[in-house]
């Protein structure tokens, strides 16, 4: 037993004290998760070049430009900008109580009309006579010059000042249907090449505004009235619980058996793959026979499944607080029960014993790692993606047949029933332990299959083998 | 040198009297060992005992066995029909701390530190991990690899790598050294440093196995050989006894004109043929004559400045009976008559 414990601590050490691991593993998804405040915060901030141009709008009905000229005044279109930005900051906010940001884009919203006023694109309205010829007026928009390419280049250009930035051709059946039809017309925006995103959005929303505007009151509505009557008040929906009232949580409610799973996923495929490969390297460096002239093979295996189980929970209490820090940020801790901590360790004890036995044998088999995919890719098509396919209808009906039967199919039982744990609708109690009991059932059968191909196999090479041999193997050892 | 010689048989040797098992007589007791690979017989009823204490040579041509064999003995592989005993145990398994093994096929972990590994490799040997790392360097500056502790094994040549692996076989003190092909692929100086290393273990008391092809080696280090020819034992005996055995049946003698010496032994009863061998004249003897009377016949033809007796070589011996079973294997049944090969000597015959 001693023997075994060295064996799962180098590998161990071997596979989660590398570089490669702490950068793979560890560091890239923490810094992804700190990243996330940034790039947030580079999203809400991002602004309109304070260009100045025009824009020629061709309204054969007269009754569009108007509009279109009251809402692309300066202190208009800041407005506009402060509200996109606010926007931005609230739906986020919303989602990230407690995460400092909030406060901060609040004061940003409400101080951002008035700094914005000074950066804001300053948009003139030039207003085309009804000959104007539109092929000309639209050859006006082509770039001058070549398009600057390359390093340096910037995606957007920065016109002259007072350079005509887009064209607006007004339908004449854009307000009024033509007499004795019941459709309307609409209107066609060209643009300079490379303009701004944001100011042509903004430009493409104030135009349909605008049509929309000059339609209601050519049919006598007022717009302000009608935008009260559509506007609904409506804050999000709240949940009753135990001690007071919450945002309801359907989102999460899907979410959480998802990440479950998804830990579960992700711990036992970690070590398991490791194993596969720190086998294959000991075969093929031919390590093996000197650690075969030390251990019996049932020794090398057990250390080798136990160390990449300690990998497989390394991983699994990183990635699983990080997540419990999440729930709490959200307020949502209490949607999780503690007993699930308990069931994520039961089930993933099944869940890495099976696969962790397959990948042993598998390794063991084979001569370099190239062989080894072609053998695993089948069966790891089977696990990882099963959970994936079943994730949804399960979580949708957690009860359902399909549901209670695959949580009784290893090596696909132990992602099922931790999906149908984390739901809203659990398990019947025997299920569990049904389940459960299954599952350590498989665990023995796959332990003891694979600790025969492994026996045979670590000495065999040559041919690389299939799956028939494997079975030959189970049989002869 | 001295001095760093005598430090290690201390080391060596400090090992050898404490926390040992009774002694058993045979190191190694193989019956009746059988092992197939599909169609191929690759070794065949072998009888087979390693007085404690002897340095054995396993010699045979490629694919002869040997391997599979050591593998056997390790309980690395299972044999199909026969017994064995290792240090007394019926199972290499039960015995596995008190063994030194050097597989034919070296290998390291490529990522790993010198010194880790070899750490690892004396703690699933059952080594107690205080002073370990004493013990280390000095093993590997013994094999002069002082500098390396730190390396990782990808950065070592082939031939450091050998050295590193046969300390890794040796750290733990055992009582058997099995070592497969031990010299395949070191230089000159390597060689003879291993040599030595092999000759400390053994006067400390271990009991040395070594299979090789190169039969110098094995004529230069062994005082015991075991060959085997197709899975098969052809040969088990002590250098002595086949030296005594494999009657001297060539003379050279070197005179100062070869072409009158040609002429005047040519065709003399008891000749079978002479032919000039490196400046010498080689005299092969007919079969059944003695060769003391030769000596003396020779002696008394040609005005000889030197006379003497070619001893054979383990190389001649070789040769000899791989051309004789060779000759005879579709006669021979499997499970019959596999110790009938001319030359074999009684196992037990020659324990030191």
């Amino acid at each position: 037993m001693k023997k075994v414990l060295v064996v799962a601590w180098r590998e161990f050490l071997a596979t989660a004290m590398t570089k490669a691991f702490l950068i793979g593993a560890v560091i890239i998804p923490l810094a992804s998760m700190a990243m996330i405040p940034l790039i947030i915060s580079l999203v809400a901030n991002t602004k309109a070049p304070a260009i100045e141009g025009t824009l020629a709008v061709f309204d054969p009905t007269g009754k569009v430009v108007p509009e279109i000229a009251k809402r692309m005044t300066p202190e208009a279109i800041a407005k506009r900008h402060g509200e996109y930005q606010a926007h931005v900051k609230r739906a986020i906010g919303e989602k990230t109580q407690g995460i400092p940001l909030d406060a901060k884009s609040k004061a940003m919203a409400e101080s951002s009309i008035e700094t914005a006023l000074g950066e804001a694109p300053r948009i003139k309205v030039e207003t085309l006579n009804s000959d104007a010829k539109i092929e000309e007026e639209k050859a006006t928009l082509r770039p001058q010059g070549p398009v600057p390419r390359g390093k340096g280049a910037s995606r957007y250009e920065v016109p002259a000042p007072g350079a005509r930035l887009a064209l607006v051709v007004i339908d004449p059946n854009a307000v009024t249907p033509a007499s004795g039809q019941a459709d309307f017309g609409g209107f066609q925006l060209f643009v300079r090449p490379r303009l701004h995103d944001l100011i042509l959005s903004d430009m493409r929303r104030v135009v349909e505004q605008s049509v929309l505007e000059a339609r209601l009151r050519a049919n006598g509505y007022d717009p302000a009235a009608i935008r009260a009557l559509t506007t609904i008040n409506a804050p999000e929906t709240q949940e009753m619980t135990a001690s007071g009232q919450r945002q309801s949580s359907e989102v999460f409610n899907m979410m959480i058996p998802f990440g479950f799973m998804l830990l579960l996923i992700m711990s036992t495929m970690v070590g398991s793959q490791a194993l596969l490969t720190t086998t294959v390297e000991e075969k093929s460096t031919r390590v093996m026979e000197v650690l075969l002239s030390a251990l019996s093979p049932m020794q090398l295996m057990a250390g080798k499944i136990i160390g990449q189980m300690a990998v497989g929970l390394t991983l699994m209490m990183l990635y699983g607080g990080l997540g419990v820090i999440g729930l709490v940020s959200f307020a949502l801790l209490d949607l999780v029960s503690p007993v699930m901590v308990v069931y994520l360790l039961v089930f993933f004890l099944i869940a890495y014993c099976l696969i962790a036995s397959i990948m042993a044998a598998v390794g063991s088999a084979v001569n370099d790692m190239r062989e080894a995919q072609s053998l695993v890719g089948p069966i790891l098509l089977v696990v990882v993606m099963m959970p994936y396919i079943l994730w949804m209808p399960i979580s949708r009906d957690p009860n359902s047949m399909l549901a209670t039967v695959t949580s009784l199919i290893p090596p696909v039982s132990p992602f099922v029933m931790i999906v149908r744990l984390a739901s809203t609708q659990p398990p019947p109690t025997w299920q569990v332990l049904l389940s459960i009991a299954v599952g350590f059932a498989a665990v023995y059968a796959f332990f003891w299959a694979a600790a025969k191909i492994f026996r045979v196999g670590v000495l065999m090479y040559g041919k690389p083998p299939n799956f028939r041999t494997l079975i030959k193997w189970v049989r002869m050892a | 040198m001295l001095g760093k010689r005598g430090h290690m048989i201390r080391l060596v040797g400090g090992g050898a009297g404490v926390n040992r098992e009774p002694l058993v007589r045979d190191a190694i007791v193989i019956q009746g060992l059988t092992k197939t690979f599909g169609p191929k017989v690759a070794v065949d009823n072998l009888d087979m005992v390693v007085p404690t204490g002897s340095l054995c040579g396993f010699i045979g041509p490629n694919g002869a066995g040997k391997t599979t064999t050591i593998r056997m003995i390790m309980s690395i592989l299972f044999p199909d029909r026969g017994q064995l005993s290792v240090l007394g145990k019926a199972s290499a398994l039960d015995s596995k701390d008190r063994i030194g093994y050097l597989p034919e096929e070296r290998g390291l972990y490529r990522k790993m530190k010198v010194g880790a590994f070899l750490t690892y490799i004396a703690r699933i040997k059952g080594v107690d991990p205080h002073g370990l790392t004493a013990t280390i360097k000095t093993w590997l500056d013994r094999v002069e690899l002082a500098d390396v502790y730190r390396k990782k094994c990808e950065e070592l040549s082939k031939g450091m790598q050998q050295k590193v692996q046969f300390v890794a076989a040796v750290l733990h003190k055992p009582e058997l050294l099995i070592l497969d092909e031990p010299f395949s692929g070191l230089d000159p100086v390597n060689t003879r440093l291993l040599r030595d290393l092999f000759n400390e273990q053994h006067a400390g008391g271990t009991t040395v196995i070594f299979s090789t092809h190169v039969l110098v080696q094995a004529e230069q280090l062994c005082d015991r050989i075991v060959m085997i020819h197709e899975g098969r034992k052809v040969l088990d005996s002590t250098m002595t006894q086949i030296r005594a055995r494999f009657d001297p049946r060539t003379i050279l003698v070197e005179v100062p004109d070869a072409a009158a010496g040609l002429e005047a032994l040519r065709g003399r009863p008891g000749v079978h043929a002479v032919r000039p061998e490196n400046g010498l004249l080689s005299v092969s003897l007919e079969d059944g004559a003695d060769p003391q009377h030769m000596l003396r016949l020779i002696v008394g033809l040609v005005p000889a400045l030197r006379v003497e007796l070619k001893r054979p070589t383990l190389e001649d011996v070789f040769v000899q009976i791989v051309e004789d079973t060779g000759g005879r294997t579709d006669e021979r049944q499997p499970g019959g008559g596999n110790g009938a090969a001319a030359p074999a000597v009684p196992a037990r015959s020659g324990a030191p």
